[in-house]
């Protein structure tokens, strides 16, 4: 019986293979210092850009934590930098900041575009 | 099989094989029949026969998120949930298994609401077949304790790293007990290593789950899951070989195809009513009927080419639909059009008529009668050669 089934070329199950130029993080599992992903740059969803006064900030790290994207980076000096590339413009960071030192702006006030991308069609 | 024997109903025995599976994270919400499994882990954690953190949750979806947190973390976790309960934690399936963290589910098949309905119906679970969980039944609490082992070892394989749907029919297999087998726990030892996960969540080497990706990376991710279920069709025969040499075992890979007295028709069925129609075939033998019986031991991953191979030597198959699904092609349940696409991959000679029995919806026994039924109808076509109706409801046709 098996072997007259194969004679008749029974179809058989498979899948492609993926190459290793194409292949990605198995489940999409990353290493956490890896994260900035560039073609899922989402700061061009940002309609309000937080701009951090660094005389008023206090250094509290509170916006820090809070931020839900990580886009709020420390330097070497220890102040606050917002990395405008991923930042949405959610305006959390404007809101936890316990002394008022975050304000939002709106993105067409300002000269220079921070996330270009050239689309697909 | 050597060891203890016990008289235990399918969740009880469940949780005996959590114990000696050493399972670490356990949540929990109340929905019957689950319930059963809920109160013998937390009588064993609270006795101190078992160490694991019991959590209780505030709903099925918390209980799963829970149980992400924790797999992706590295322990061993179990949960479970039935009927609404199932559709409720939704949600969560999809990032569970795309995130390659094998947790345990055990399901206890009860009907999806309206109206209140406690009996056992496959509908609950097999909404969620398309999710990438591996996903079966067991027939007798015995297959229940032997299927949590399995399981774990099948997804726990670092070439699989799935999660699992441990299934078996609320009450018919979840409550109702039989003799098992508990096993020195030096054999389960042998059988199931420790978990260790590749990517374990720890503070000292972080990894990020679940980033956001653009959309010309999602096929390349969406084929990796694919090929994930065909790595675990590739693992199934090895663990079932080991689990079968351990612990002196017959169980088959995939199908059973339980043909004793040489028949040329058969019934295609999933979960506890294997048993009764085990009965029947026994019964019809002595008034001159043969049927046979190929019961699936996996639904996910779904074993084409087998299954193919197994239902091409017979000519008339009968798909038991235990579940409803609305509006589906064929008009039956979820395994008709299954097996249907199955059997095209055979070539025409080959190719059996297929027909389905709706039967045994909301929980509803099926007797040996409608067995019987089913038998006749059966052989009438394989007499005949064509089929009156694709689709029978048993308890609403006349003769």
């Amino acid at each position: 019986m098996k072997n007259e089934l194969e004679k008749e070329e029974k179809l058989k199950m498979s899948k492609p293979k993926i190459s290793e130029k194409k292949q990605l993080p198995e489940g999409g599992i990353v290493d956490c210092p890896k994260t900035e992903q560039e073609k899922m740059t989402t700061g061009g969803w940002r309609i309000l850009r937080s701009v951090i006064d660094e005389e008023k900030c206090t250094k509290c790290r509170v916006c820090w934590i809070s931020c839900p994207d990580a886009a709020i980076n420390i330097d070497e000096k220890g102040n606050m930098k917002t990395n405008l590339k991923y930042c949405k413009g959610c305006g959390i960071c404007a809101t936890v900041c316990p002394v008022g030192a975050i304000k939002r702006v709106p993105e067409l006030d300002f000269d220079e575009v921070i996330v270009y991308r050239e689309l697909p069609y | 099989m050597k060891g203890e024997k016990k008289f235990l109903a399918g969740l009880a025995a469940v949780a005996e094989a959590a114990k000696l599976a050493d399972v670490d994270v356990i949540s929990s919400f109340p929905i019957r029949p689950y319930t059963g499994l809920m109160v013998d882990l937390s009588q064993k954690v609270a006795n101190g026969e078992l160490d694991a953190e019991f959590i209780h949750a505030d709903g099925e979806h918390a209980q799963l998120s829970i149980c992400h947190g924790a797999s992706a973390a590295g322990a061993r976790t179990m949960t479970g949930s039935s009927g609404v309960g199932v559709t409720y934690a939704f949600e969560t399936y999809s990032p569970i298994s795309g995130g390659r963290c094998p947790v345990q589910m055990v399901i206890a098949n009860r009907t999806l609401d309206p109206p209140g309905d406690f009996g056992s119906e496959h509908s609950d679970v097999l909404c969620a077949r398309d999710q990438g969980w591996i996903m079966g039944w067991a027939e007798t609490p015995q297959e229940a304790f032997d299927n949590t082992l399995i399981y774990y070892r099948l997804g726990e394989d670092p070439r699989v790293s799935l999660p699992q749907f441990n299934c078996q029919d609320g009450y018919f297999v979840s409550h109702i007990p039989g003799e098992v087998v508990i096993p020195e726990k030096s054999l389960v030892d042998e059988f199931l290593p420790p978990y260790k996960p590749a990517k374990p969540l720890d503070p000292q080497k972080p990894y990020g789950h679940g980033p956001q990706i653009y959309s010309d990376q999602g096929p390349i991710l969406q084929l990796q899951r694919a090929i994930l279920m065909d790595k675990a069709k590739e693992i199934i025969p090895e663990v079932l070989d080991s689990f079968n040499k351990i612990f002196g075992r017959k169980y088959p890979s995939y199908i059973e195809d339980y043909n004793p007295n040489d028949a040329d028709v058969c019934l295609f069925i999933n979960g506890a009513h294997s048993q009764t129609a085990r009965y029947a075939i026994a019964n019809l033998k002595k008034q001159g009927v043969n049927l046979a019986l190929c019961k699936l031991r996996f639904v996910r991953p779904w074993t084409t080419d087998e299954i193919a191979e197994v239902l091409s030597h017979y000519k008339v198959v009968g798909v038991v639909e235990t579940n409803n699904s609305f509006g589906i092609s064929r008009e039956a349940g979820v395994f008709t059009p299954e097996v249907a696409a199955t059997l095209y991959n055979l070539p025409e000679k080959k190719r059996p008529i297929l027909i389905s029995f709706m039967a045994g919806l909301g929980g509803e026994a099926i007797r040996l009668d409608d067995f019987y039924f089913m038998a006749k109808k059966l052989t009438d076509i394989a007499d005949r050669k064509k089929i009156k109706k694709p689709v029978y409801w048993i308890g609403f046709e006349e003769e």
